[in-house]
């Protein structure tokens, strides 16, 4: 009896797979005949700071010339052909009024996070099913909501601030696509410095001056650059990475120097002329 | 020339003149010369001439640009010693050559130093991962060797790991040397910080490792550079807005600015460079990334094709965590001037009196 319900059920899942697996090919179908030639060869993909937050398309800005090179091994952006592909200008920000207009651009987050309209419409649109005008939850650890639990895991064990700063700190409490500064007012995804200074005034004076974080372009202190913005390399729901408590994610390393002449390994190096 | 030691097999008929009895004389200084070094000179000279000739048709032809590269690179001076028309003259015969040999459009910069520029490089080794992309951009710029036999592969930036060492009360009597009953107290001699001594071959699966620091080393652009001092052909030169730099034409590999170096930052090519042409940057500048020959030494110079037209170096512009930061440093308002007025910043070595343009600074 057993033994029958087992086959049953292998037959069972036998068949749904092979559903799933010709559907799946069916929805493939329309799609490869729209585009032939790309679904040939995907233009590589490359992360540019901390993985999953921006990443580059490779294309070619002139014959020969790409606007980015990416690592064979890890993925990374290797090489910047064009610094200011897929850029916009930066907007108005407090401290840096002396460089010309149209001199500090950044890449928009807004697009890269594909549910960002959704929010706002669907279910944080200020009008809510029960409650009109929105009220604030009775306690301030964020609820565990199993919809933005699944879209966005750390929320579960919120670790930015140690349990002393929760989710309407940042984010706007009636526009959900956007933050929120000390006044209740809206601030861009595309700027999200402007939110960080509110705590972390002295990373913000040195990112302004460019001691902090990341700019690539033109290198004179009044020319186009591309600023990396705080979200490019940290990720603000967990930024000090858990236990390991470093500002920045581990990720895997580009390859090793080639090995001296005659060498099979490197554990030469290992050895330490002072015994510890 | 040769008919002097087979009087025997002379052919009579043609030449019976040169066929006379061998010399009493069995000195070939006294007996020779008579008519061979005339010979000899006429010949050379005929040889010489024909060769010009040759080369100058290929020249001219310029069929082969390699030949007629070669040829005009051999009466070509020092580069700071060339007049702009003779420069004008190198930069196109390469464009030419490297054009050809790379099959795409190359050019060859020779922009000069920017008035009221000096170059300044910093680089926060609290923040560096470690993860050296800033070593596989400057291949992907610069245009090193990149084959797989020993000596093939070039790169201009080291990435030393280094111990976090920790003083810990269960080796309190372990001093050094060990085993001699000599008690120096402590553990004190255990690393600490940053100790120039470590790894360059690490493969961890991420980084930044648990236990460990990372220190970028790459030419630090003295202002007093031992290896200027000590070559013999003057081809390497601090140039006017900072970088040293090297004409590879009149470099002779004689290694010794290697030697004198003291932060291991210059290469030789000791065998003929692989640089695949669909890996060539073809933005390259005289001093710079041009595609260098067998037996030069090349190093880091500020990617100066990027730098002399106000771009930020390569190894700038990947870094990952923004540890590295360059700037003029006459213009108060830029990075490494702020970070030298803001920061804890420190030369490599200082002790040796080189005055780098490359400094280290943590937050």
């Amino acid at each position: 009896m057993k033994k029958l319900a087992i086959y049953t059920l292998a037959a069972a899942l036998l068949g749904s797979t092979l559903y799933a697996v010709s559907a799946a090919e069916k929805t493939a179908e329309p799609a490869q005949a729209a585009a032939p030639a790309e679904a040939a060869k995907e233009p590589p993909v490359c992360f540019e700071s901390r993985k999953g937050a921006s990443e580059v398309t490779q294309k070619e800005v002139k014959p020969g010339l790409p606007n980015v090179k990416c690592s064979p091994t890890t993925g990374a952006a290797l090489w910047y052909g064009d610094p200011y592909d897929g850029t916009v200008p930066m907007g108005k920000m407090p401290g840096m009024e002396k460089l010309p207009e149209g001199h500090a651009v950044v890449k928009p987050r807004s697009e890269k996070l594909a549910l960002m309209p959704m929010c706002g419409t669907a279910c944080h649109n200020g009008v809510g099913p029960q409650f009109n005008p929105p009220t604030l939850p009775k306690g301030k650890k964020p609820a565990p909501i199993p919809t933005m639990e699944a879209m966005v895991p750390d929320l579960k064990d919120l670790q930015h601030g140690r349990g002393r700063i929760w989710c309407m700190d940042c984010h706007h409490l009636t526009q959900r696509n956007k933050l929120v500064d000390h006044f209740g007012d809206p601030i861009s995804f595309d700027q999200p410095q402007l939110l960080c200074g509110k705590c972390h005034g002295d990373k913000l004076r040195d990112w302004r001056d460019g001691i902090h974080g990341k700019r690539i372009g033109e290198f004179t202190s009044t020319g186009k650059k591309r600023w990396f913005t705080c979200t490019e390399c940290h990720n603000p729901h967990n930024v000090q990475d858990g236990a390991r408590n470093r500002g920045f994610a581990q990720l895997q390393p580009e390859p090793p120097p080639q090995l001296p002449k005659g060498m099979k390994d490197a554990k030469h190096e290992k050895l330490h002329p002072i015994p510890h | 020339m040769t008919t002097q030691e087979t009087p025997k097999a002379c052919p009579a008929k043609e030449q019976p003149s040169a066929c006379t009895a061998p010399p009493a004389s069995a000195d070939p200084a006294a007996s020779a010369p008579k008519t061979s070094r005339r010979d000899f000179l006429k010949a050379g000279g005929m040889l010489s001439l024909s060769s010009l000739m040759g080369t100058a048709a290929l020249m001219t032809q310029s069929d082969n640009a390699e030949a007629a590269t070669e040829w005009a690179e051999h009466f070509q001076k020092n580069y700071r010693l060339m007049t702009d028309a003779e420069k004008a003259e190198a930069r196109a015969r390469l464009e030419r050559r490297y054009s050809q040999e790379y099959g795409k459009q190359v050019t060859v910069d020779t922009t000069g130093p920017q008035p009221g520029v000096l170059m300044g490089y910093a680089l926060n080794i609290r923040k560096c991962i470690g993860c050296r992309r800033c070593v596989h951009a400057c291949v992907a710029e610069n245009n090193q060797s990149r084959g797989t036999k020993p000596g093939e592969k070039i790169e201009w930036i080291q990435v030393l790991r280094m111990e976090r060492g920790k003083f810990e009360q269960g080796k309190m009597d372990h001093g050094y040397p060990e085993g001699l009953g000599i008690q120096v107290g402590g553990n004190a001699y255990t690393p600490a910080g940053q100790v120039l001594e470590g790894q360059y071959h690490y493969t961890p699966e991420a980084v930044p490792e648990q236990d460990a620091t990372y220190m970028p080393i790459a030419c630090m652009q003295c202002e007093k550079p031992p290896c200027v001092k000590v070559c013999p052909v003057r081809t390497t030169y601090r140039e006017a807005d900072g970088p040293v730099v090297i004409d590879y034409n009149w470099c002779i590999g004689c290694r010794m600015c290697m030697g004198a170096c003291p932060y291991w930052a210059r290469r030789i090519n000791l065998t003929s460079p692989v640089l695949p042409k669909e890996e060539m940057n073809p933005v390259t500048h005289y001093l710079g990334n041009r595609p260098r020959m067998r037996g030069v030494v090349e190093k880091c110079h500020w990617c100066l094709q990027r730098t002399r037209h106000n771009r930020y170096p390569a190894c700038v512009e990947v870094c990952p965590v923004g540890a590295r930061k360059f700037g003029n440093l006459l213009d108060p308002e830029s990075e490494v001037s702020k970070i030298l007025e803001r920061k804890n910043v420190f030369r490599l070595k200082a002790e040796l009196n080189t005055f780098p343009k490359f400094f280290y600074f943590y937050d």
